[in-house]
């Protein structure tokens, strides 16, 4: 469990969430805390990318609920939620045409309206953006000819330009090579560093969740199995637990994380 | 990108946009210029602007204050509300071939007009809108499996606007000759004719809908983005997707009603704003400025063919066709059909 004093502004209880024909969230409940990096795994279809849809309201719960700062967040103003919680879909799709720049600015939307379309609080928050992704120097160049690890930064960039506490990434790693999944991850450590926003990410490579995680939530078919630190949550019973993975694992020699080497 | 600043009040002027604008703008008054002087009895421009400022003999004021003045505003308006609803269809279904023209909206638009001179012999703009509307719900309906699949819903549409132009056609087989030569508009679309009632309902009709249109504009600016992207960033899918419809089939039915169905206006002006615009925004007002420069265009090619009246639906076509099998092709080589 979360350790006790540690304050969680969004939380899942007891949600559960159906496709068709299959549970996917089983009664689940879970707290993100605040101010720390968490991530989400599991193997695949063990419900983790609708757990962090659900809580950022993409997915409707059947039963439970989400809430935001004690408030069921389907009850807010997607607006507001907007304001305090960004979220970047798996392999976003951008429309044609659009500069680095252009992509980031969109992320001032829930600030601006038809009337407010661009105050001095948006430029600064999109100068910010930029600079913290490393992105000014690109920022007149077309998205379509940026490279993959680049493109995934530029949405970093708008969900960072977005100006939230909370930031929910879905396998922001996906299709990065592993110099750009180390890059990405780096970033997303500093930006947690930098300026205290809490992050939920779902990730596919155990190695590097631990590594990178101040949290780790482990899931299967639909229920949270195990969570705390990487320490905790990375040994050899939850990898036969939750993957069924014989393997050994060990004290990572460099940095010190656990690491998990497959029997 | 310039901001204009005013206390809390922020808007933002792009400056490619903004040259586009200003230059349709101009392509517009260079066409409307044309189409006042050109015809059987031409007139030279410094004739016309005798004629409006009321200084003309009155062969010439009656020819360009009545004739030819009226058919080129209700050109102008019609053009710009197909060009409006058009664009703005094809931005929030993120697709250039989900226009109104080709989806059924316009078919649907137009035979409800058609009925209604037929049943009434009024209620024109009534007939068209409730068409329109009958139509745009019908095809929804049709292509919604648990969520809206553009494609389904081109196919849904194509399939609608087929039957309901065979069925206009049908409606007009069963009326008198007479009757029959008045309606062919709503066939083809014609500018032939055209009076101040037309003037006044279509520009009362933009004037009162093309500002909500580019109210839009802001959230439909976010529209091209996947619907995951949209609702994080706080925008009300389902409210803006209905309001985006109502307003394009209002707009539809307001220029079918004054100029019948116009092919593919609606469907080529946002791709050809969109490309001129360049910014990867809706390009609303640029749109509108290239429906009116397209009607406007096509209806001067119609009047130039001497001793025919050729409908400017006819041109409208003439441009419209090449442009769709241009998209169809780029859309079937990027596998997106």
């Amino acid at each position: 469990m979360v350790r006790n004093g540690t304050n969680c502004r969004l939380r899942a209880e007891a949600i559960s969430v159906d496709y068709p024909g299959r549970p996917v969230l089983d009664s689940l409940s879970l707290d993100i805390p605040d101010g720390k990096v968490t991530a989400i795994v599991g193997p695949n279809a063990c419900g983790k990318s609708t757990l962090l849809r659900a809580l950022a309201r993409l997915t409707p719960v059947a039963g439970g609920q989400v809430s935001l700062d004690g408030q069921p967040i389907e009850k807010q103003r997607s607006r507001t939620v907007a304001r305090h919680l960004a979220i970047l879909p798996q392999s976003p799709l951008a429309p044609e045409g659009l500069t680095v720049l252009d992509l980031v600015r969109r992320g001032r939307t829930p600030h601006q309206s038809a009337l407010s379309q661009w105050s001095r609080t948006d430029a600064a928050a999109v100068d910010r953006a930029l600079c913290l992704t490393g992105l000014k120097d690109m920022s007149f160049q077309l998205l379509a000819t940026l490279s993959g690890g680049q493109r995934q930064r530029a949405w970093i960039a708008m969900a960072l330009a977005q100006d939230t506490d909370l930031l929910l990434l879905d396998e922001p790693t996906t299709y990065l090579d592993l110099p750009h999944q180390i890059e990405l991850l780096a970033l997303i450590r500093k930006l947690n560093h930098d300026t205290g926003c809490t992050v939920a990410m779902v990730l596919h490579d155990i190695n590097l969740a631990a590594r990178f995680a101040d949290h780790m939530v482990a899931l299967r078919e639909g229920r949270v199995r195990h969570q705390g630190t990487p320490s905790e949550v990375v040994t050899t019973e939850m990898m036969q637990d939750i993957f069924s993975l014989p393997c050994t694992v060990i004290s990572d020699p460099v940095h010190g994380h656990p690491h998990v080497i497959p029997a | 990108m310039q901001t204009l600043r005013l206390g809390p009040v922020s808007l933002t002027v792009q400056r490619r946009p903004l040259i586009v604008g200003i230059g349709l703008l101009f392509l517009v008054a260079l066409a409307a210029v044309a189409a006042l002087s050109i015809g059987n009895y031409p007139i030279t421009p410094v004739g016309i602007w005798q004629a409006l400022i009321g200084r003309a003999d009155a062969i010439s004021s009656m020819i360009v204050l009545d004739h030819r003045l009226p058919r080129i505003l209700t050109a102008i308006g019609a053009g710009a509300a197909l060009g409006l609803a058009g664009a703005m269809f094809q931005t929030m279904l993120r697709n250039p071939l989900a226009a109104p023209d080709i989806i059924g909206f316009t078919a649907g638009a137009n035979a409800g007009a058609l009925l209604a001179v037929l049943l009434t012999g009024g209620m024109i703009l009534t007939g068209a809108l409730a068409g329109g509307a009958l139509t745009a719900t019908a095809v929804v309906a049709l292509a919604w499996r648990g969520g809206l699949d553009t494609h389904r819903l081109i196919l849904v549409g194509l399939g609608a606007s087929l039957s309901l132009g065979a069925g206009a056609d049908l409606l007009l087989s069963y009326t008198d000759e007479n009757t029959a030569a008045d309606m062919a508009r709503w066939l083809t679309g014609t500018l032939h004719a055209r009076g101040p009632a037309e003037v006044t309902l279509i520009w009362v009709g933009l004037a009162l809908l093309a500002p909500i249109a580019l109210w839009l504009g802001f959230p439909l600016a976010r529209m091209s983005f996947s619907d995951d992207t949209i609702a994080g960033l706080g925008l009300p899918l389902a409210p803006l997707r209905l309001a985006v419809t109502a307003l394009a089939v209002a707009l539809v039915a307001l220029a079918v009603s004054v100029a019948g169905p116009l092919p593919f206006v609606a469907f080529v002006s946002g791709p050809i704003a969109r490309r001129l615009a360049g910014n990867g925004g809706p390009a609303l007002s640029a749109a509108a400025l290239t429906g009116a420069t397209v009607t406007l265009g096509a209806d001067l090619a119609a009047r130039s063919i001497p001793m025919v009246q050729l409908p400017a639906g006819v041109f409208t076509a003439m441009v419209g066709a090449p442009v769709l099998v241009w998209l169809l092709w780029v859309q079937a080589r990027k596998g997106r059909l």
